[in-house]
């Protein structure tokens, strides 16, 4: 289940992430597999029964917390094995450090991590496209209650702003959507008697969230001529202070 | 040198390499266990483009590595050896800076407890030790400037045009002290195949000598540079350490085609970041960003460093390693973009003209220190503020860089005014039955 990356798939064929050609490229991933939204299905199956997101930290640098709450049936088998797929498409303005991603990988938070997309750490928003970030992450749940059980599961992704376009108000404010949940569960060593949940974004029934926003400082337009101005006499009594000594102390003494 | 000098020398650098080796251990287990890396973050993309190398691709590959090949290529012992060899590297070089500053020194006869403390204004400096432990290359482009000051000093004019074209091309900055290397190899001071004579320290309570006649003038006559300006000298050092340069560049482009000549060349050519930095030009830049700047605009943000940088070299290019010591600092200041790393780049040169200094520690070489740091911690907390709490101090910010420039002038204007500007060469006699003029 999952085992390819879906963002890799994706921008092997897009050179820039659109969220329209993203769900039609997932509509076709989700199709492949035997794990498909059955309506009616009489069996009960892993529902999510909450998702809830924070923005933690201040500043340039914080952390997106995506906290899911699953619900997970009561199976004849003691000990499942869980996949989670999150794949998040950061709004433009924001980014993930690719290496920093790697560094987590290397401590094994997750079972897979990576970014795509646009991942040039320097540009700032106006000159950046979005990119997006996937995470594979593997867990076990103990079943042999016999009762639905709830499971949390946390997700904690670094984030980075680009620097903002210029807005008077002198700060620029990011929107997060939510993002794209797809969870599999089955037999421990066995792929036969799966379950599956797939939330994709668009299904805000089931992703009832308050919109994360994060605001960014940014420059202020105004200010440009005054700015300039100002640096350029500053450069030039500068010259001076160091110009004059210069001139007159360069003889030996 | 004396049994007990080279005891104190010898004392000085164990300690120091000792030391060293305290932190890049430290550094390796900070990077394993805690948050935080000890390490900088350009270590890792050195390392990364090294490993790149060494299995047969181009550096290149790794973004953000805006560097000669050569550095990849001496980080290729990362892959197998151990990923600290870079540091290892690094921080040798900066115990070599060391010792090249007492080598000069002792050259120009300063006394022994000056050399010394020389020596440790570089060797304890914080940024110094610093900067190779965490892995950042600045000390080796230091070691190679004072190398070349050292051939120059023996006349080894061909060496020191090779290690600059060298220098020049791994790091491109030090292209600023062409004119006054130009300027100082006069054919009345330096003349190929023959030492050259040089001025001895003085001390500040020694009287002056009366033999100026026979010093430099320390005023460059443009007349008098303009025609004597195509002596052999000055055109084999030219003709070498240019060839040299475009021998690497040439070589490398071959190699790694235009993303080399782009990343390693011209990105620093053309470099204007709007993100926060020390340089008063960031906001300016950030608030043009994506607009075409007019001619007028480019020229006067090109001007003033132009102005000064001439201004110094005309000024001080007889004293050579103070006019590079100036013109590092007025280059750093003015650039569009400064980050700390630069500054080690006038620290290797700050110990070479101290020894020539009226300024006493208290209070006016302490007033100095505190005017520079206070100006860089000033900055630093409004970009914590900015970075770290989010909050839109980009104008406060901005102020804070208008007053680091302001320091760094009025500490560069102290130290021109309390200079004993002394030229590095005496003048030697062409036609003299016993070899030339004696040093002083």
């Amino acid at each position: 289940f999952f085992q390819d990356c879906i963002l890799k798939s994706y921008f092997s064929k897009h050179e820039v992430l659109s969220d329209s050609s993203f769900r039609d490229l997932l509509q076709d991933e989700l199709s492949k597999f035997s794990c498909k939204l059955l309506p009616g299905d009489p069996n009960p199956q892993l529902t999510l029964s909450g998702l809830e997101r924070h923005l933690i930290g201040e500043g340039s640098h914080r952390h997106l917390s995506s906290t899911i709450q699953l619900q997970i049936p009561p199976q004849s088998f003691p000990l499942q094995s869980c996949k989670l797929v999150m794949i998040e498409r950061l709004p433009s303005g924001v980014f993930a450090d690719p290496f920093e991603l790697d560094h987590l990988l290397h401590h094994g938070a997750y079972a897979a991590i990576g970014v795509f997309g646009d991942t040039n750490l320097e540009l700032p928003s106006v000159s950046s496209n979005r990119s997006a970030v996937e995470i594979h992450m593997n867990f076990k749940h103990n079943t042999s209650s016999g009762a639905m059980s709830e499971l949390g599961i946390r997700i904690d992704l670094p984030l980075h702003a680009r620097y903002a376009p210029l807005h008077e108000s002198g700060y620029s404010e990011v929107a997060f959507g939510t993002p794209d949940l797809l969870v599999s569960c089955s037999m421990e060593g066995s792929s036969e008697k799966r379950s599956c949940l797939i939330v994709p974004s668009s299904d805000s029934n089931r992703l009832r969230t308050d919109v994360v926003v994060w605001k960014i400082p940014c420059g202020i337009m105004s200010y440009t001529n005054v700015v300039s101005v100002v640096t350029f006499a500053t450069a030039l009594v500068s010259t001076l202070v160091i110009v004059l000594p210069s001139v007159l102390y360069s003889k030996p003494r | 040198m004396t049994a007990r000098a080279m005891m104190n020398l010898r004392s000085i650098l164990i300690g120091s390499a000792v030391f060293r080796l305290v932190l890049i251990l430290y550094g390796e287990w900070q990077d394993a266990h805690m948050e935080v890396r000890y390490t900088d973050v350009d270590y890792l993309v050195f390392s990364d483009a090294a490993s790149l190398m060494a299995s047969g691709s181009s550096p290149y590959k790794r973004t953000t590595y805006r560097y000669s090949p050569l550095l990849a290529f001496l980080l290729i012992p990362n892959s197998f050896l151990h990923r600290a060899w870079g540091k290892f590297i690094f921080s040798a070089s900066d115990l070599l800076v060391g010792y090249f500053i007492y080598k000069i020194l002792k050259q120009r006869k300063v006394a022994e407890d000056l050399c010394l403390y020389s020596v440790m204004v570089w060797l304890l400096n914080p940024f110094t030790f610093t900067i190779g432990t965490r892995g950042n290359c600045e000390p080796i482009v230091c070691a190679m400037i004072l190398w070349i000051l050292i051939c120059l000093l023996n006349g080894q004019i061909i060496q020191a045009a090779v290690w600059y074209g060298l220098v020049v091309h791994f790091r491109i900055y030090p292209i600023i002290y062409a004119l006054p290397i130009i300027v100082v190899l006069d054919p009345r001071y330096v003349q190929l195949g023959k030492k050259p004579l040089l001025v001895n320290w003085k001390s500040n309570t020694q009287k002056p000598s009366s033999q100026s006649s026979e010093e430099a003038s320390t005023r460059y006559n443009l007349w008098t540079a303009a025609k004597s300006m195509f002596s052999k000298e000055r055109i084999l050092f030219g003709l070498v350490s240019g060839g040299t340069f475009f021998l690497c560049t040439g070589l490398f482009f071959h190699l790694y085609k235009w993303e080399f000549l782009h990343e390693a060349l011209l990105y620093h050519l053309t470099r204007a970041d709007p993100r926060h930095n020390f340089s008063i030009y960031f906001y300016h830049i950030y608030l043009q960003y994506g607009h075409q700047l007019s001619l007028v605009e480019k020229l006067i943000s090109f001007l003033p460093q132009s102005i000064v940088q001439l201004v110094l070299v005309s000024s001080f290019a007889q004293d050579l390693p103070f006019c590079f010591f100036l013109q590092t600092v007025a280059f750093v200041a003015f650039n569009k973009v400064i980050t700390a790393q630069y500054f080690v780049w006038f620290f290797c040169l700050l110990p070479l003209i101290l020894p020539w200094s009226d300024m006493k520690l208290r209070w006016e070489g302490l007033s100095c220190v505190g005017l520079w740091m206070g100006a860089q911690l000033h900055w630093l907390l409004w970009g914590y503020l900015l970075e770290f709490r989010g909050q839109n101090v980009f104008l406060q910010l901005w102020m804070a860089s208008l007053v680091f420039l302001l320091a760094n002038a009025a500490v560069m204007a102290v130290f021109i005014r309390r200079q004993r500007c002394s030229p590095i060469f005496l003048q030697m006699k062409v036609t003299d039955a016993k070899g030339g003029v004696k040093s002083e």
